[in-house]
């Protein structure tokens, strides 16, 4: 497979998985602010521009995060690289050099999303309010991961594209928890009667809800809450469920055995799947929350490094 | 019965044929042997079922983006290559004798190409003047003495055909033999036909098309010296080129690498492709950048679309290109006006296809007369094709001519210049009125060479001018293009 390929594939699915998130993250918070006072308002939406890692350029195009601000941000402006509109520009964009290298299916499917996305009218949807666009684009997201699984051969293209999406999704539920964890106990009084609504809303962002109070049976304990998304092995969107997932991709490409590993990419991550499988949540707050998960990011930063340096760049003579 | 007839009023309504040669209609209303279930076929549809086919067929294109980015707005718009769902037929007699001429013309192209960059038996005969081959622009010194695999210049050619309204005959315009373009249309427009009208096609004998990747995928197999399971790449200059859809859609229908010129590297005369697993050897590159970017060593330094060093690895027999370079010195506009030399020179035939008149500015006597005459010529720049660099004399201004004049003085070898022929029409479906008209084609068969024998996909690209009264059929332009029918017998 071609170098250049493999980076399309990945970034491609990195794109896709970003932009349902964003969606995700919006329409919660939109929906779950209808029932707040106008307190906690203002907080709330500057935070998810937080999540996002986007206040600089936020606050140079907008004064103040208001849910009409913080909707068109995120949604549609394509000066903003990570918008969902801008993401979705670059799935097509990646897909389009590669065309022949995908399913047929798939890319009618996202040329389909395109134009659909296309369709859409800022101001009519920024009056409306973000659901009907934000279930669109979740439903497309579920859609092409869809098509892919069903029309895509499970060669090295297929592990590119599970690698991407594992990797985008850790480092997102990553960036949620500690800027959740770290502007709740902020702004609240008495830590150990956080806002369950709030906590909630963290939950569903990441379709975690009703796993939690199947798993738990308790009301909404914000250390339970990380233990879930930090440690849980079989919740999707979990840390530790997209780090196996990309250990699995990782050694699917390089035919490395169990135990070993072929690139220094595989041996970060495998590092960082051992502690999430013998570390405890209690040894996690013992050490400090928002130190762990800085480093896991920075982490799967390297991992993304490594992974373009092993594969997406020529480097010498095979 | 009344039904089919008010419908049968209402597409071809207003239908006039004017003073122009009608693919459709020998005289009013009678349609042509070869048309005449198309025509029943069509005269039966009323005109709201025919726009719910036309938007099936466009929507079929847009969701498989087969289009192409217009950046005058800033945005990049999509627009679709437009397609006209009537098609463009054909019968069997007169496929033959054009497929006949084409041979004839494919065969002494590829003919002058090894001699001019060979022996030059024919400069050295004085069958063409060595000035003229020697001045043309895309004349490569790079590849004198060169053994091309298998002695094969022209693998694809695009030859573009018009019909001459006055006689009914068929006439070359231009050859295409560097990388002409257009086949995925061919094929793509057949595929949207067979589901938009799919009754048609069993009650038509009409020739399939589809074999068209694997001719193509079969000769370039064969150039590969070192292995007969070869690694075949399409090399294209990237997504923002026009036709990239074409290079993909061939690069899969073939199940090839499509590649950039960023993922290939030179190494020892030896060209790889970079992957995930190291270098990996190519044997054959069908490459759909011009010669002029293919590498920065040999040609122009500035290309960021080629690969330093591949002009070295051809040289050196380790990978085969198709097609060969150099071609341009056989499609200039000015070589062309000896093309039926040449078929008379190295096949010993008279030419079945003839030329369109042609002035070779060049030659002084010419010369004086086109700057007399270019209110009614059309003056063609000798080195571009897709309809830049050129004067249409009797629907310019005045200004615009006197303009042209100073340019063509200025550089009189540049250009050539021809009486505009008056091309035949088809019957198109045109939104403004939702009724039929008249518009001016053309033709381009894809024509393979694979050494032995030429093999060309029965018809080939219509393209249609949609715009009234215009001659002009390049999609830069306005253009649009038909499915093209070539039927099993004559009607």
């Amino acid at each position: 497979m071609l170098s250049r390929i493999a980076d399309s594939l990945f970034w491609m699915s990195r794109y896709m998985a970003r932009a349902e998130d964003t969606a995700r993250l919006l329409d919660v918070t939109y929906h779950m602010l209808l029932e707040q006072s106008q307190d906690s308002y203002q907080l709330r939406w500057d935070r998810i521009i937080t999540i996002t890692g986007e206040q600089e350029l936020f606050y140079k195009f907008y004064d103040e995060a208001t849910p009409h601000n913080v909707f068109e941000f995120l949604a549609f402006r394509e000066d903003n690289g990570n918008s969902v509109v801008s993401c979705l520009n670059r799935v097509r964009e990646n897909a389009r050099t590669m065309r022949d290298r995908i399913s047929r299916e798939m890319w009618e499917n996202i040329n389909t999303l395109y134009h659909s996305v296309k369709a859409f009218d800022p101001k009519v949807e920024i009056h409306n309010g973000p659901h009907r666009f934000c279930t669109h684009i979740v439903f497309a997201s579920h859609g092409f991961y869809g098509v892919t699984d069903g029309t895509l051969p499970r060669n090295e293209g297929w592990h590119f594209l599970e690698a991407g999406r594992a990797l985008e999704r850790a480092e997102t539920t990553a960036r949620i928890v500690d800027v959740e964890y770290h502007k709740l106990l902020q702004s609240s009084v008495q830590v150990a009667q956080p806002d369950n609504h709030q906590w909630m809303a963290v939950l569903k962002s990441v379709a975690a809800y009703e796993i939690y109070r199947r798993e738990y049976h308790s009301r909404i304990d914000p250390q339970k809450v990380a233990e879930l998304l930090i440690l849980h092995p079989r919740h999707p969107r979990s840390i530790r469920f997209n780090v196996a997932l990309l250990q699995t991709a990782l050694r699917s490409i390089s035919g490395a055995s169990p135990h070993t590993y072929a690139s220094e990419a595989e041996r970060l991550t495998g590092k960082l799947h051992d502690t999430l499988v013998y570390d405890r949540i209690e040894d996690i707050f013992a050490r400090g929350l928002h130190f762990f998960l800085t480093d896991l990011q920075k982490t799967c930063r390297g991992i993304g490094e490594n992974i373009a340096r092993k594969y997406f760049y020529y480097a010498g003579v095979a | 019965m009344a039904m089919a007839q008010q419908a049968r009023e209402e597409l071809f309504r207003d239908y006039n044929i004017g003073s122009f040669y009608d693919e459709m209609f020998s005289a009013r209303s009678t349609a042509r042997g070869h048309y005449s279930r198309v025509y029943d076929e069509l005269a039966a549809l009323g005109s709201g079922q025919f726009q719910q086919r036309r938007e099936l067929a466009d929507s079929a294109f847009l969701l498989q983006g087969i289009t192409f980015t217009v950046y005058s707005d800033g945005r990049g718009t999509e627009r679709l290559f437009p397609f006209d769902l009537v098609p463009r037929i054909l019968p069997f007699s007169e496929w033959s004798k054009i497929e006949a001429g084409l041979t004839q013309r494919v065969l002494a192209l590829n003919f002058f190409l090894r001699d001019i960059y060979g022996p030059q038996q024919i400069l050295k005969d004085r069958k063409i003047p060595r000035s003229l081959v020697y001045s043309c622009r895309h004349f490569r010194r790079e590849a004198m003495g060169l053994e091309v695999p298998r002695g094969i210049y022209t693998h694809v050619a695009g030859i573009d055909l018009v019909r001459d309204s006055r006689t009914g005959e068929f006439l070359v315009l231009e050859d295409n033999v560097r990388t002409p373009s257009g086949v995925s249309y061919v094929l793509e427009n057949r595929l949207v036909m067979t589901r938009t009208f799919p009754g048609a096609f069993q009650r038509h004998g009409v020739l399939p098309v589809h074999h068209y990747p694997d001719e193509l995928c079969q000769i370039l197999r064969s150039l590969s010296m070192r292995s007969t399971d070869p690694v075949i790449v399409v090399l294209t200059p990237g997504n923002f080129n026009s036709a990239y859809f074409e290079h993909s859609f061939l690069a899969q229908q073939m199940g090839v690498e499509l590649v950039e010129g960023r993922d290939l590297v030179v190494n020892d005369d030896v060209v790889y492709m970079k992957t995930i697993n190291g270098l990996t050897r190519v044997d054959v590159i069908y490459r759909r950048i011009d010669d002029e970017f293919l590498d920065p060593l040999a040609f122009r330094g500035d290309s960021v679309l080629g690969v330093p060093g591949l002009m070295g690895a051809y040289r050196a027999g380790n990978v085969a290109l198709a097609n060969a370079i150099g071609n341009g010195v056989a499609d200039d506009k000015a070589v062309y006006a000896y093309v039926p030399d040449m078929i008379r020179y190295y096949l010993d035939q008279e030419p079945l296809l003839r030329n369109v008149d042609t002035y070779i500015c060049s030659r002084p006597d010419d010369l004086a007369y086109v700057v007399d005459h270019l209110h009614e010529l059309v003056v063609k720049a000798v080195g571009e094709s897709g309809g830049y660099g050129m004067l249409m004399g009797p629907m310019s201004t005045k200004s615009m001519i006197d303009d042209f004049r100073t340019r063509l003085l200025l550089d009189p070898r540049n250009y050539i210049a021809q009486p505009l022929v008056p091309l035949s029409v088809c019957p198109s479906y045109d939104a403004a009125s939702g009724r039929m008209a008249g518009r001016h084609v053309d033709l381009r068969p894809y024509c393979l060479f694979t050494g032995d024998k030429v093999t060309i996909v029965p018809g080939g690209l219509t393209r249609v001018a949609l715009q009234p009264g215009s001659m002009v059929v390049n999609s830069s332009q306005g253009g649009g293009s038909k499915d093209t029918w070539v039927l099993r017998g004559e009607d």
